[in-house]
């Protein structure tokens, strides 16, 4: 096999370590940018678009006007009130650059595996202590299938237990290229109805699902599910995606994630509009009576990650 | 399940628990009175004698006290948590403050007037006598200049006793107080009579003789007065207990332990006679495990849970221990801290695992306690059973800052390297907040002074000139440096300079100890005085060292990264806007106030430091430059590596020099809490930190600034060299509650522990704490007065601290899981 390529490009949005909600042990998080779904309740709206995005975080900004000079599309000013136009900003990042408050900032940069790997061999005796490793997530990390792939291939190369956040939006071919390198994966299911699927993500999950079952054939599969209010988290809906889950191959977990407003200030800082109702919520009670049924369906059910 | 959870404390651990907290520490006069008695009878007489004789008569005449429902007894004083006074060392400062201390911010105590009244007679006696009076006498004016510049300080052993000692508790246990005697007897009798100090050497021994037959009457007295009040008992189960007391303290500590509930009495006593005889902090119990352990073994009839509830019995009496410091060492040492470390694990002499049943209920006592004594340690090496590792973590977890881990696989090496046998390193312990020692064997002068490194770096930028006069060497106005490397030449210059002053007046305060306050009773339970026929204080110990700390050390490679970056890589500034910009303290107000006083008028000036306000000048922009460069506790090799520099800059400037025990002087690196205290008096720094805000604790990160998580902050800490600060660093971090949950949560911190420890680093401790109940406990304290949080290298009730500590404290990162 070829080793791996340390010098294949891609872009990621942050290297998040001591993560213990995502695999085993402790792990170190690279988030890869770009996204194919667009789900209404996402937490990290900054990993949708592919590219770089400025980010502009008011109640930082001590209004030096430092931004504005270097800014050469004229994109910022103190007279519009959303302060970037972002039609004429092409992301370049230089106000970033000189932004000292940190108000502007750059969500996204362009990276190789060897700069990955520089951040994540910063934590391997760790991994090494607590039985943790790696886990890709995003965004989607199959929109990037080669950055995916050399990378893993980099992780297996040290040794690393290996894990992927997906959600199967990808080509048969992307997942039979990288899944094999994957220990573990860790796929959402957002709605068995296609219709509803379709609203609340902006795609079909008929391939999606398909998918799923051809993951799990390749690598040990746990299932995920957002619990979102008003989209999936009615006990039909959830008894829907256990019984499509008996269809994966040798899948013992489900979890369920409830639904929080965590992203929603993110949404405003990128410009981006958050069209979740404010009221959307989920009591303890109802998330335990969903898991008392998966339970009975015969699954390991852990709320959270 | 890895989770065991904790047994309930008896209703008498939990009253008398209660009595603990209920307690308003007064001071008394009795011991102050009775040794100004004893020194004004022996003016003739050689100073350990003198030392000897003023022991006997405070041991004859104090008051004995038993409190209700103890098991174990022997008090210093009538009052729980109270303090007696020690003439001998220093006293013009009890007097000062007599006014003061019930009212002042760290550590209150009441001082009744009749006491001040003895005290007051008593001290007629001092002037001039003092220990202090003679280190002060030897020291000289450039020396002195440093400490009220805040540049070092030396006052802990210039105005008060040295402690920082573990003796050895297994002899008492097993010979007792005769054996000892006997062993004093023999060697009288074997000196070479024409030996030029024989003189001295005898004299020695007469002293221990003294002190010994004194301390078994004393136990005798205890007796005495247990058997009176078990007669007027009127409660058979008290009454029952009592009578066991008397039994008790009439054959330890004079014969050795028989029963497990002997051996915890003797042990008390010892711990107590040292805590009277000199005024000393940091007596520590070190391995109570492994010298406990073969009375537990042996004792067929204690049960259990009576053993458990003896071991929490001694917890509670080390709780009662006070001291009273004058106001500014009580802001260094904030919290009534008296540092008895005690430690449990590791491996024996041989090198195989110590842990025993011993250090488990050590944990279960702690839990049972919970409170800031014992100073509780655990060590950690590769063959530590994972099941151990769990369980202190389980009591992290309470909340307590309790235990703090220290790492065998630098320790014993770094002790080695020191001159200290393989057998002898691997039966280290540790000594106050957390300074590695040889048990019995060792005076280490562990915290003999604070350095203050960031102070240093000041003065370089101001070309050695300290409050405007020129004070160090000349190494260049700051406009002539070109490169970190040529800013790091002066800065070596200034630190050899200050150094040097610094080491001069550690020996003073030496030199002192030695020539006034000899201690018999302490040293002929340290190998080798009596085979040396010399006190501790004159050099009888096998080990002699002298360990001052240093702090800021962080802050000043922060400072020299910043500049490195700003001005030399991206120059983004010059050396000239900066150091105009440091000298406005970045447009900042500097309150002048009385700072080598210690007097907090008020947290302004802090409180500015810490809020980041909308100030708008040239001065701000480059303050908040510099506040934006990476910073020490990221992982980040460029700075982590200029603060490894600094850090082994001052290590291998400190091991340079002898001290006259004829040891070496070997560096540590934490700040008890005198990171605050001395953040008074440096100005503003290239990192952007504000003029007289606090500095950053020991070897951890600024407070706030490590913001890539708990594995990257202890990666960073782990790239210093460990190694060579082999008189201890000290590593905090903060976790929520919620971050350890669970056998998962149990899982990952003590891998965390592990993977820090596998990097080489030396200790780690942690406070486990929400956020929000620190800023209730500092709104109601009334309501929060159980609440025992990590300082530095120990742990305090939350309410007693000062609020800048306390301030200091909430402003340390919290990390998440």
């Amino acid at each position: 096999m070829q080793p791996a390529n340390y010098d294949t490009q891609g872009t990621i949005f942050n290297i998040q370590r001591f993560s213990v909600h995502d695999g085993n042990g402790i792990r170190t998080i690279p988030f890869f940018k770009g996204c194919p779904l667009s789900c209404k309740w996402c937490s990290n709206p900054e990993s949708r678009d592919p590219k770089p995005q400025l980010l502009f975080i008011k109640q930082n900004c001590n209004e030096c006007g430092d931004c504005i000079e270097v800014c050469e599309q004229k994109a910022l000013s103190f007279d519009n009130p959303n302060f970037i136009d972002r039609d004429k900003c092409t992301t370049c990042g230089k106000c970033a650059e000189v932004c000292l408050p940190k108000a502007l900032e750059m969500k996204g940069c362009k990276t190789t595996v060897g700069e990955v790997m520089k951040e994540l061999q910063k934590d391997a005796t760790i991994y090494r202590r607590s039985d943790g490793g790696i886990t890709l997530s995003g965004g989607e990390p199959l929109l990037q299938p080669e950055f995916a792939l050399e990378l893993l291939k980099a992780c297996k190369e040290k040794g690393w237990h290996t894990a992927m956040e997906t959600t199967g939006a990808a080509s048969k071919k992307t997942i039979e290229m990288v899944m094999p390198f994957v220990d573990l994966a860790l796929t959402d299911i957002k709605a068995m109805d296609p219709g509803v699927h379709l609203v609340a993500t902006g795609v079909s999950n008929k391939v999606i699902l398909e998918n799923l079952i051809l993951i799990s054939e390749i690598t040990k599969t746990e299932v995920r599910l957002p619990l979102i209010p008003d989209v999936n988290s009615d006990k039909q809906s959830v008894k829907a995606v256990c019984e499509f889950v008996k269809k994966m191959h040798n899948v013992d977990t489900i979890h369920l994630l409830p639904y929080h407003t965590y992203g929603e200030g993110k949404y405003d800082l990128l410009g981006m509009e958050y069209t979740m109702p404010k009221d959307a919520k989920m009591t303890t009670e109802d998330i335990e009576a969903l898991q008392a049924m998966v339970q009975d369906m015969g699954y390991h059910c852990h709320i959270g990650g | 399940m890895i989770e065991k959870g904790f047994s309930n404390p008896t209703p008498r651990i939990l009253r008398l628990k209660e009595d603990l907290l209920n307690a308003k520490p007064e001071i008394e006069s009795e011991r102050a009175v009775l040794v100004t008695e004893s020194y004004k009878e022996t003016e003739n007489l050689p100073p350990v004698l003198r030392r000897a004789k003023a022991l006997e008569k405070i041991l004859t005449h104090l008051p004995v006290t038993i409190r209700d429902h103890e098991l174990i007894v022997g008090s210093a004083t009538k009052h729980i948590r109270s303090a007696s006074i020690f003439p001998e060392y220093s006293f013009n400062w009890v007097e000062k403050e007599f006014d003061t201390m019930e009212h002042r911010a760290a550590d209150p105590f009441v001082v009744p007037k009749d006491v001040a009244k003895d005290l007051h007679e008593a001290f007629q006696y001092w002037p001039g006598k003092t220990v202090s009076d003679l280190g002060n006498a030897y020291m000289s004016s450039e020396a002195k200049q440093c400490i009220g510049a805040g540049v070092f300080t030396v006052g802990n052993y210039l105005n008060g006793g040295v402690g920082h000692i573990t003796v050895d508790y297994a002899k008492v246990l097993k010979v007792g107080f005769r054996g000892i005697l006997d062993e004093a007897y023999t060697a009288l009798e074997q000196q070479d009579k024409n030996a030029p100090d024989y003189a001295k050497r005898k004299q020695f021994y007469n002293a221990i003789i003294v002190v010994y037959s004194s301390a078994i009457q004393y136990a005798q007295r205890y007796a005495e007065y247990a058997q009176k009040l078990a007669q007027s008992e009127k409660d058979a189960t008290r009454k029952e207990e009592l009578l066991q007391i008397a039994k008790n303290c009439s054959r330890v500590p004079e014969y050795g332990a028989t029963t497990f509930y002997e051996a915890c009495q003797s042990f008390w006593f010892v711990q107590l006679l040292i805590q009277i005889e000199g005024s000393g902090h940091s007596i520590s119990p070190g391995r109570f495990d492994q010298y406990m352990h073969p009375y537990l073994i042996a004792d067929k009839t204690a049960s259990k849970e009576f053993a458990q509830e003896l071991i929490d019995c001694i917890w509670l009496k080390l709780n009662d221990i006070n001291k009273c410091r004058d106001e500014l060492s009580a802001q260094a040492f904030a919290g009534y801290a008296m540092f008895q470390n005690l430690i449990v694990g590791g491996q024996t002499e041989d090198g195989v695992d110590a842990t025993n049943e011993v250090s488990y209920m050590c944990m279960e006592a702690t839990a049972h306690v919970a409170l800031p004594q014992p100073s509780f340690s655990i060590r950690v090496w590769q063959g530590t059973p994972d099941e151990f590792l769990f369980r202190s973590c389980e009591v992290i977890r309470l909340g307590l800052g309790l235990p703090a881990m220290y790492n065998d696989e630098v320790i014993i090496p770094a002790m080695q390297n020191r001159g200290v046998t393989l057998a002898d390193a691997r039966n280290y312990d540790v000594i106050g907040c957390v300074e590695p020692s040889i048990p019995h064997k060792t005076e280490g002068q562990h915290d003999a002074a604070f350095f203050n490194v960031a102070k240093i770096l000041e003065i370089t930028l101001n070309n050695g000139r300290l409050n405007d006069k020129q004070f160090g060497p000349q190494t260049g106005e700051i406009e002539s440096f070109k490169s970190t490397a040529e800013l790091l030449v002066a800065f070596e210059k200034q630190l050899e300079y200050f150094v040097r002053l610094l080491i001069e007046a550690c020996n003073c305060a030496d030199m002192a100890h030695g020539e006034r306050a000899p201690l018999p009773f302490l040293s002929a339970l340290v190998d080798d005085c009596i085979g040396r026929g010399k006190t501790v204080q004159e050099g009888g110990a096998i080990y002699n060292f002298t360990g001052p700390q240093a702090f800021g050390v962080s802050d000043s490679a922060d400072s020299l990264y910043a500049i490195q970056k700003q001005v030399f890589e991206d120059k983004k500034i010059t050396m000239k806007q900066l150091k105009a910009a440091l000298d406005a303290n970045f447009d900042r107000p500097v309150e002048l106030k009385d700072i080598a006083e210690g007097v907090i008028k008020d947290q302004k000036i802090h409180q500015q430091g810490l809020i980041d306000t909308k100030i708008h000048t040239d001065h701000e922009s480059i303050r908040r430059l510099l506040d934006s460069t990476p910073s020490y506790g990221n992982d980040i090799d460029e700075v982590d590596m200029i603060a490894r520099k600094c850090a082994q800059l001052y290590c291998l400037e400190i091991e340079k020099y002898k001290n006259p025990r004829g040891g070496q002087f070997q560096a540590g690196i934490y700040p008890v809490s005198a990171n605050v205290m001395f953040g008074r008096y440096v100005g503003a720094l290239p990192d952007g930190r504000i003029a007289q805000t606090p500095l950053a604790d020991g070897v951890s990160p600024r407070q706030g600034k490590d913001v890539n998580g708990p594995t990257a902050a202890a990666n960073s800490v782990s790239k210093l060299d460990h190694f060579l600060a082999s008189n201890g660093t000290l590593y905090n971090q903060k976790f929520l509650p919620s971050s350890l949950a669970g056998d998962n949560g149990l899982k990952n911190f003590s891998s965390m522990v592990r993977s820090y420890f596998d990097k080489k680093g030396m200790h780690i401790q942690f406070n486990v704490i929400n956020r929000d109940t620190l800023i209730a406990a500092q709104k109601h304290p009334e309501q929060h007065k159980d609440l025992v949080v990590r300082v530095a290298g120990y742990s305090a009730q939350f309410v007693t601290l000062a609020k800048d500590v306390q301030d200091d404290i909430i402003s340390r990162t919290e990390q998440h899981f």
